[in-house]
C-alpha cells in the first residue's frame, strides 16, 4: 500500500463539495484539491461551448508519470462523484495494467463503483478505444491524449498552430493528406485520424482507430479529451458534428476486416485485433472491446453472432 | 480606367517613431533614418496605382524600400500607416465590401484575400515553395485553401500550370530541392498563378540566375502575362528587366518615390539626378 494515500476514502462527506479532506484522510475527496477541482471543471466547460478547440489548464503533477493517462485521470478526478459508476479501458481491454492502475487509484480515494460493463458505466475513462456498446446521455467517455495538436504532424510551432486554429486554416493538414494520396494512392494515417468538429475546429481524436470516429459524430455522450502532459482540454460535447478529413475522389475508409469475426464471441462488425499464436503461428481474430466480447459470448452461449452496431465488414 | 489595385501613403517604421520622422527622412534628406529618434522608415507615404493588365516596375538600388512595398502589399508583415485597395472585380468575398481598406481587415480575411487575388514570385524560391513538399503538391496547397477538394481535378490543374510555365510535367511529384533555381523558379510562377490571382507580384525574380535562364524566365513571364492579362508589380534592381517586361516605372529611394512615369520615358530620358546615376550606371 502506498504510504501517505488512507487505505480507502470511506464513505464521502455528506456534502460532497465540502473542501474539508475526508475525516482522517491527508487528500481531499478525489486526491485533487479543490481549487484544481474546479478549475478543470472551468475549463471542461469552455471546451464544451467550443466544439474541438484546445483550451489549456494547469494539469497537475499526479501520482502516475506524465504520458501514463495523467490527463484522463485529472478529468476523471474532478468530475466524479459518489453515484458514479466507473469504467476504466485500455485500448478497449478492461483487465490491462494501466486500465487496473487507474481504477485502484480512483476507488481508494473516492470509493466508487467499478465495473466493466459499459451500460452500466456513468463515467468511462478510455486509452485510444470508443466501447462498442452505443453510450447513452448520461454517460461521460473521458480520453487519455497523447498529442492534443492535430497539426503538430505539419507544424513544429505552437504559436503558428494556434494561429492556423485561429483562422480555420488547415491547408496544411489537407496538404499532407494530398501528399500521402500521391505517395502510396491512398491516405495512409491509422489511429489519429483529423477530424474537423462542428465544421470548424481540427482535432485530434486521440489514438483511437479510424473505425471508431463515427461514434463521435452525433454521440449521444459527452466525449472529454484531455492531454496531461502537454496540458490542453478539449470536448465533443452530444449531437455535433464530427467529419474525418477526405477528398471527394478519395473518401475515408475505416479498417476493413474482410468479413472476419470475432474467435471468442463470433461477432461481425466489431474493431478486431489480431492474435497470433506463438507456438503454432495461427492467426486468429478477437474483439478489442473485452467487455463487448464477454457481454456477447454470455447472452449467445458463444455460438451465435450477436446483434451489434452494423458496422464495415 | 478603374485601378485594379490602389496604395495610398503606405508608411513602415521600424523603431519608435517621432513627429519629425516624415520631415527629416526621404531622398530629400539623403537618408531614410530619422536624425532624432533614430527609426528607419523603410518606405514613407508611397502611393501606388496598377491598372487591369499593366505591367508596373519598381526600380530602385538595395534599400530602398521596394521590397518592404510588395511585402507589405502581400500581408507578410503589418504596415504602420497606409490604405490598400484591391478592385475583388463585384464577387467580391464573405466579410470583405468593395473599397474597404485591406489593411484594416481581420489577418483571417487579409489571409483570404491573399489567397484568392494575390500570387507572388519571390527571389528565393526557399520563401514561396515548400522544399519538402512535391512540386505538384505546392501548387495543390493554393488550390486547397481555396476550397478545392478533388485530387483529380487538383492534379489536372497543376499539370496544366506546370506545362503552361515549362517544367517537364513527369517530374511534377519531385520534390523542388532537386530542381535547379530557374526550374524552381518557374514552379514559384506556377504557384502563383494557381488561383488566377488578380495580380501578381514578383519580387526580384531573376536575380540569382544566371543569364540565359532569365532570358527564358522573363520570357516566360511576359508570354504568360499577356495570354492571362494578369495585372503585374515587378520589382527589380536590374534596369534590363524593367525595360523587358514593364510598360510604366517607379523609382525609389531612401524609402520614398522618386520619379514616375513611361519605362521608356523613364530610361531614356531620366529627370532626377538619382534616376540619372541609375540609368548611367547600368547602360
Amino acid at each position: 500500500m502506498t504510504p501517505g494515500l488512507p487505505s480507502r476514502a470511506g464513505t464521502p462527506p455528506a456534502d460532497w463539495r465540502d473542501t474539508r479532506p475526508p475525516a482522517g484522510g491527508r487528500y481531499s475527496y478525489a486526491f485533487l484539491d479543490e481549487g484544481a477541482k474546479r478549475e478543470i471543471r472551468r475549463r471542461i466547460l469552455k471546451a464544451a461551448a467550443i466544439p474541438g478547440c484546445q483550451v489549456p489548464f494547469g494539469s497537475r503533477e499526479m501520482p502516475i508519470a506524465r504520458g501514463w493517462g495523467t490527463g484522463g485521470l485529472q478529468l476523471t478526478l474532478s468530475l466524479i462523484g459518489p453515484e458514479d459508476v466507473l469504467k476504466v479501458i485500455d485500448q478497449g481491454a478492461d483487465d490491462s495494467v494501466n486500465a487496473v492502475n487507474i481504477k485502484k487509484f480512483v476507488t481508494r480515494v473516492t470509493g466508487v463503483a467499478v465495473t466493466t460493463d459499459t451500460a452500466a458505466a456513468t463515467m468511462i475513462q478510455t486509452r485510444h478505444r470508443i466501447p462498442e456498446e452505443p453510450l447513452q446521455p448520461h454517460q461521460i467517455l473521458i480520453f487519455q491524449v497523447p498529442i492534443p495538436e492535430p497539426l503538430r504532424l505539419v507544424e513544429p510551432s505552437e504559436r503558428e498552430t494556434r494561429r492556423m486554429h485561429a483562422e480555420a486554416d488547415y491547408s496544411r493538414m489537407w496538404l499532407y493528406l494530398y501528399e500521402d494520396i500521391v505517395k502510396f494512392n491512398e491516405i495512409t494515417v491509422g489511429a489519429r485520424y483529423p477530424v474537423l468538429v462542428n465544421c470548424r475546429h481540427l482535432m485530434d481524436p486521440s489514438p483511437i482507430p479510424r473505425w471508431d470516429l463515427a461514434k463521435l459524430h452525433q454521440g449521444e455522450a459527452l466525449f472529454l479529451f484531455c492531454a496531461g502532459r502537454e496540458k490542453r482540454i478539449y470536448a465533443v460535447p452530444p449531437h455535433t458534428e464530427v467529419q474525418p478529413l477526405s477528398f471527394e475522389d478519395f473518401a475515408f475508409r475505416v479498417e476493413a476486416f474482410a468479413g472476419r469475426r470475432c474467435a471468442r464471441c463470433g461477432s461481425g462488425g466489431t474493431y478486431l485485433d489480431e492474435v497470433i499464436d506463438d507456438a503454432t503461428g495461427r492467426r486468429t481474430y478477437a474483439c478489442s472491446d473485452t467487455a463487448f466480447c464477454e457481454k456477447a459470448r454470455r447472452s449467445c452461449g458463444a455460438a451465435e453472432d450477436s446483434p451489434t452496431r452494423e458496422g464495415i465488414a | 480606367m478603374k485601378p485594379v489595385l490602389q496604395v495610398r501613403n503606405l508608411t513602415k517604421r521600424y523603431g519608435p517613431g517621432c513627429p519629425e520622422c516624415l520631415e527629416r527622412t526621404g531622398a530629400r534628406h539623403e537618408t531614410n533614418q530619422c536624425p532624432r529618434c533614430r527609426s528607419i522608415l523603410a518606405c514613407r507615404e508611397v502611393s501606388i496605382d496598377l491598372y487591369p493588365g499593366e505591367v508596373l516596375g519598381i526600380v530602385g538600388e538595395s534599400g530602398s524600400g521596394k521590397s518592404t512595398v510588395v511585402r507589405l502589399l502581400h500581408f507578410d508583415f503589418e504596415p504602420t500607416a497606409g490604405e490598400f485597395f484591391l478592385d475583388l472585380n463585384g464577387n467580391g468575398l464573405t466579410g470583405v465590401g468593395p473599397g474597404q481598406n485591406l489593411f484594416a481587415l481581420s489577418a483571417f480575411h487579409r489571409r483570404q484575400v491573399r489567397n484568392e487575388r494575390m500570387g507572388i514570385v519571390y527571389q528565393n524560391a526557399r520563401m514561396g515553395l515548400r522544399m519538402k513538399v512535391s512540386a505538384g503538391g505546392n501548387i495543390a496547397e493554393r488550390l486547397l485553401t481555396a476550397g478545392w477538394r478533388h485530387v483529380g481535378r487538383m492534379r489536372n490543374r497543376a499539370s496544366g500550370l506546370l506545362e503552361q510555365t515549362e517544367v517537364p510535367v513527369e517530374r511534377m511529384d519531385e520534390l523542388p530541392r532537386n530542381f535547379s533555381g530557374g526550374m524552381q523558379q518557374r514552379v514559384q510562377i506556377a504557384k502563383a498563378l494557381a488561383t488566377r490571382p488578380a495580380v501578381l507580384l514578383l519580387d526580384e525574380v531573376t536575380t540569382g540566375l544566371d543569364v540565359s535562364v532569365q532570358a527564358r524566365v522573363l520570357d516566360l513571364i511576359r508570354g504568360l502575362q499577356q495570354e492571362l492579362g494578369v495585372a503585374t508589380l515587378v520589382v527589380s534592381h536590374d534596369l534590363g528587366v524593367i525595360r523587358l517586361l514593364t510598360s510604366r516605372t517607379i523609382v525609389m529611394r531612401h524609402g520614398c518615390i522618386v520619379e514616375e512615369g513611361l519605362s521608356d520615358q523613364i530610361l531614356e530620358d531620366p529627370q532626377h539626378p538619382y534616376t540619372q546615376l541609375l540609368v548611367n550606371s547600368t547602360l
